[in-house]
């Protein structure tokens, strides 16, 4: 038996040094980060600059997700193909899954995963055989390199638009704040900010500006490192000018009346341990990838002193970002509730293989029946703001969350900062929500 | 100089004080304005329109460049009101209304209201100078005050006018200062104060309905955080120093003819003891008669002048440890519900004094307290707990008026959010419900209060169409008074302008008497009884229908 506990000792101690000196190869980064580097995806009849819409959606629908093949069948959107083009992460977390990823590996359970420092956590291609390559691919989009360490999104327009007249219901104006406090890899303290006695891996901040009845109302994430463990969540409300505690209940609920929910942000918001994760394959698809600087503006929302403007909607209702698609290399996931009364009954995410954002999204009801389709329009740094050029962050631009059995939707305009100073650490704390307030 | 001027003095020294510490050129003459014009008509049971209130607020918000501090930032908020009812009913509100008997809005004619105690004077000071000089400075409005109740002497159109500067320390420490006048909100309950006692409260405005926001009494204060961030222990912890150097002022429970009035306080204060029955009590014990006259119930308010020695203080630490949010908080301030003091004819002599019953003491008090919050993974629900004890309050009781005695207030709150689908809605329903303790520990026979007393309140709350259509109900009930509100609404959010409120306000119970020992022990309403009744049972005749509609901008 002793020595039986000897034998078991040496070999974790083995392969504790194993991990922290092996490296990720040069094949696996590069197949990983750098997908475009000698080719670019085609597809038959697909040319960059032209339109599919209405009368040719057909011949495009093995690169459409079904939510974007409806919505164009029906005459409601038209899209734009634009070149493909890398959007190559930040050298830094590049350079962190080489050196701190090989022999990553899950745990017993869902949402247990081995050591992990900084990095995408299995940068290896996903295969069909591997039942929990899905939970894998979800580790990815929880580790990635989304915001960066730190970021804020200022200002951010919301609209509720009625999809069926295009009134537009009400606009929510917030500023969002994200800051991660382990896995940093670009900004200054890496890996970690200290002290952090919660053991909390992101935070997300938001703080409503107008319209008046909402003004100063304040939502407080605060992500734990254990993903078992559930969501610390604060929400100042400004006529009460008090914290109150959130109950997860209110993270599947409409936020703030919008189409979306908490967990709805980013694509997905929530633990991995609260879905079934499931690989469905590789293919290559239609995705909103764009340069900001190109794409069409809206002249009335917003304006900033140097001419910064936001990206224009339009389609049924203005539902659509008018923005160009990329035909690019996307990872099928399928993310199932564990919750039985959970809102939904899946989510069908299509990631972005080379960021692992989450641009395009189908949401389905408890019947199994579409209920959602959520787009993350994704910006090219270098096309940006001047001070998001070389922040290798892969920008959320334009969202729409369109509820397909209401007929309505929610768009989101951005106008996101890579620039860690706008986001002190006591900006995440419950004591900066009671200073923000009244 | 008069208290008028001496206010509005203090107001601008502080507003110039404040401002010339602000660099001109600093300062974005644009500024950040919203607010919102509002319309209150309320109709009442069996009296018609009990409010028609209109209400202008314009809110400022500005920030200032600095080089010392890490931010700088300058708050306002200004607020009209004029509430129509007076003109619009002025049969039953206003100085032109008159009651029966004392008590006549909520509960039958007795003894103690038909013999031994007069009817309330409405707007005593255009009614009855006499006692519009004994209360002087306290519920005294006048009828332009009650129409229009932010332009009186304190000032209150200013509902709040601050700076705040933060300035960076050592490390990530933050020392963030706001001086001005401003409400600083303690606790975690909804509709009663255990914690939340800084601010006097205007209940005149719509009993204790209304949000706090717009019912507290903004006073000038200085704050001082210590906003300390996480260490080795706490994720959050901050350090908080209030410093109230206003002119002390006490809650307000409505004027004698005004719409609400809070335990019906008001009109007993302008009530009197008939003459006629303090002869007779005379002459059963063998002595001639003395009064001339009725005896007002109040003889003099004795308000506390402004000196430092007058200012309240108070200390809260602050943090979050693991899953739990806390605060410790202690508090020197001065109670802000009035204690009547009797004045006898002679020492030990069992009747009033000719020119007055009672004056009316503001005692010193000490809080301690503390709150947490909790959230249950298990439950997935958020438990609330908000915890007082103080020392030096003053309670009514049937002999000599009151009795000082110490406190344990107490509120456990239960918040969850929870999917109906079978209400036809995706969105979760909120679900909050809460118990409000009280104990007396130094009760004695003779208070209306009992020693243990309770009220429930519970919230159920929808949302649909997109958050814009919001149905709730809430519920309170008080143990102790026996009385029940129950008070349903509907809210419409038409766009981001527009937003329309309907609900009803309704009151059971209000039936508990208490036996006097003036009525020779029989169980009465008056006066004693308002207590037991509580707010809930004395407003039982206040069953409504409430109509709001606001434009924000």
């Amino acid at each position: 038996m002793f020595k039986k506990t000897l034998v078991s000792v040496a070999l974790s101690l083995g392969m504790v040094a194993a991990s922290a000196t092996a490296q990720v190869s040069d094949d696996v980064i590069n197949a990983s980060f750098f997908p475009y580097k000698d080719s670019v995806p085609s597809f038959e009849g697909l040319q960059v600059g032209m339109t599919i819409n209405q009368g040719n959606v057909e011949q495009f629908k093995d690169i459409l997700d079904p939510a974007m093949y409806q919505f164009i069948a029906q005459g409601d959107t038209e899209i734009k193909v634009g070149e493909t083009t890398s959007f190559d992460l930040h050298p830094s977390y590049v350079e962190a899954t080489r050196k701190y990823t090989d022999g990553v590996t899950l745990g017993e359970k869902v949402g247990q995963i081995s050591d992990h420092q900084a990095g995408r956590p299995f940068p290896q291609e996903p295969s069909l055989d591997d039942p929990r390559a899905g939970e894998k691919l979800a580790w990815n989009y929880k580790y990635g390199y989304n915001w960066g360490d730190s970021a804020v999104i200022q200002p951010f327009y919301w609209k509720f638009r009625n999809m069926k007249n295009a009134k537009v219901e009400r606009t929510i104006v917030m500023n969002f704040n994200f800051l991660n406090f382990t896995r940093r890899t670009s900004t200054e303290p890496t890996p970690e900010i200290t002290p952090n006695p919660s053991n909390m891996f992101r935070s997300i901040y938001m703080k409503v500006l107008e319209p008046f009845d909402l003004k100063n109302t304040q939502l407080l994430i605060h992500r734990f490192q254990d993903d078992t463990k559930l969501d610390n969540s604060y929400l100042y409300l400004g006529f009460q000018r008090r914290v109150r505690r959130l109950s997860s209940g209110q993270t599947t609920d409409a936020f703030l009346g919008s189409d979306l929910m908490i967990e709805d942000f980013e694509g997905y918001n929530g633990r991995i341990s609260d879905m079934k994760w499931t690989y469905k394959g590789t293919k290559n698809i239609l995705l909103p990838f764009f340069n900001h600087n190109d794409m069409p503006k809206d002249e009335e929302a917003y304006k900033d002193d140097e001419g910064f403007q936001m990206i224009a909607y339009g389609g049924k209702g203005n539902c659509f970002p008018e923005v160009t698609y990329q035909l690019r290399k996307a990872y099928v996931v399928e993310a199932e509730p564990v919750d039985e009364n959970h809102p939904i009954s899946k989510r069908i995410h299509y990631i972005d293989a080379q960021t692992f954002v989450l641009p395009r999204n189908v949401i389905y009801d408890r019947k199994g029946e579409m209920w959602k389709s959520f787009t993350i329009g994704q910006s090219h740094p270098d096309h940006h703001l001047p001070v998001n050029k070389g922040t290798g962050v892969s920008i959320d631009d334009a969202v729409t969350m369109i509820d397909v059995q209401a007929n309505h939707c929610t768009t989101a305009q951005f106008k996101g900062i890579v620039d860690s100073s706008l986001s002190p650490p006591d900006t995440f704390t419950v004591q900066n929500l009671r200073a923000s307030g009244n | 100089m008069t208290e008028h001027v001496k206010h509005g003095c203090k107001a601008i020294a502080l507003a110039v004080s404040a401002a010339t510490l602000i660099p001109f050129n600093a300062v974005n003459a644009a500024g950040n304005w919203s607010g919102f014009a509002e319309n209150a008509t309320y109709y009442r049971d069996e009296v018609g329109l009990s409010k028609f209130r209109n209400t202008v607020q314009f809110e400022f918000q500005n920030d200032i460049a600095s080089e010392t501090f890490r931010s700088l930032q300058v708050n306002a908020i200004i607020r009209a009101t004029y509430d129509g009812v007076y003109d619009l009913n002025d049969d039953e509100f206003g100085e032109d209304v008159s009651y029966d008997y004392l008590g006549a809005d909520w509960h039958d004619n007795d003894i103690a209201s038909q013999v031994i105690l007069t009817p309330g004077v409405p707007v005593p000071c255009e009614n009855d100078p006499a006692q519009c000089s004994a209360l002087d400075g306290y519920m005294d409005e006048d009828s332009d005050e009650i129409r229009f109740p932010d332009f009186n002497d304190e000032l209150d159109f200013v509902r709040e006018l601050y700076v705040t500067a933060d300035l960076q320390l050592a490390g990530d420490d933050v020392l963030s200062m706001r001086l001005g006048k401003q409400q600083v909100v303690w606790g975690k309950t909804d509709l009663f104060r255990v914690l939340d006692v800084i601010n006097p409260v205007d209940y005149s405005r719509h009993n204790i309905y209304d949000e706090l926001e717009d019912i507290r009494i903004p006073q000038w204060m200085f704050t001082a955080d210590w906003r300390m961030g996480p260490n080795n222990v706490f994720d959050d912890s901050n350090l908080q120093l209030v410093w109230n150097f206003d002119e002390f002022r006490p809650s307000n429970l409505g004027t004698c003819g005004q719409s609400y009035r809070i335990l019906d306080a008001g009109c007993f204060f302008t009530s009197s003891v008939s003459s006629d029955y303090l002869n007779a009590v005379l002459g059963s014990m063998g002595m001639p008669a003395l009064y001339s006259a009725n005896v007002p119930i109040i003889h003099d308010v004795q308000d506390p002048d402004w000196e430092i020695a007058n200012t309240q203080v108070g200390l809260k630490w602050e943090g979050v440890l693991g899953d739990v949010t806390f605060s410790l908080n202690a508090l020197h301030y001065r109670q802000q519900l009035p204690s009547l003091h009797f004045r006898a004819l002679a020492p030990g002599a069992p009747i009033p004094a000719g020119d007055g019953v009672f004056d009316i003491e503001f005692p010193r008090v000490n809080l301690l307290g503390g709150s947490v919050d909790y959230y249950s993974m298990a439950m997935d629900a958020v438990w609330r707990l908000e915890l007082a004890y103080t020392e030096g309050e003053e309670l009514p009781r049937d002999t000599d008026g009151h009795r000082e005695t110490e406190m344990a207030r107490y509120v456990i709150g239960f918040d969850k959010n929870q999917v109906i689908p079978a209400l036809g809605t995706n969105s979760a329903f909120l679900i909050s419900a809460q118990v409000f303790g009280e104990h007396i520990l130094d009760h004695v026979e003779d208070m209306p209060n009992e020693e243990d007393n309770w009220i429930a309140t519970f919230l159920f709350k929808g949302f649909y169409v997109n958050n814009r259509l919001s149905p709730q109900i809430i519920v309170a009930h008080d143990f102790g008074g026996k009385a029940t509100a129950i008070a349903p609404s509907v809210s419409y959010i038409v766009n981001n302008n527009w937003l329309v409120n309907f609900g009803a306000n309704v009151k059971l119970g209000g039936d508990e008497t208490f036996p006097w020992a003036v009525a020779g022990g029989q169980s009465v309403y008056e006066p004693l009884s308002r207590f037991t009744n509580g707010p809930i049972g004395v407003a039982n005749n206040e069953d409504e229908i409430q109509l709001t509609v606001r434009y924000s901008f």
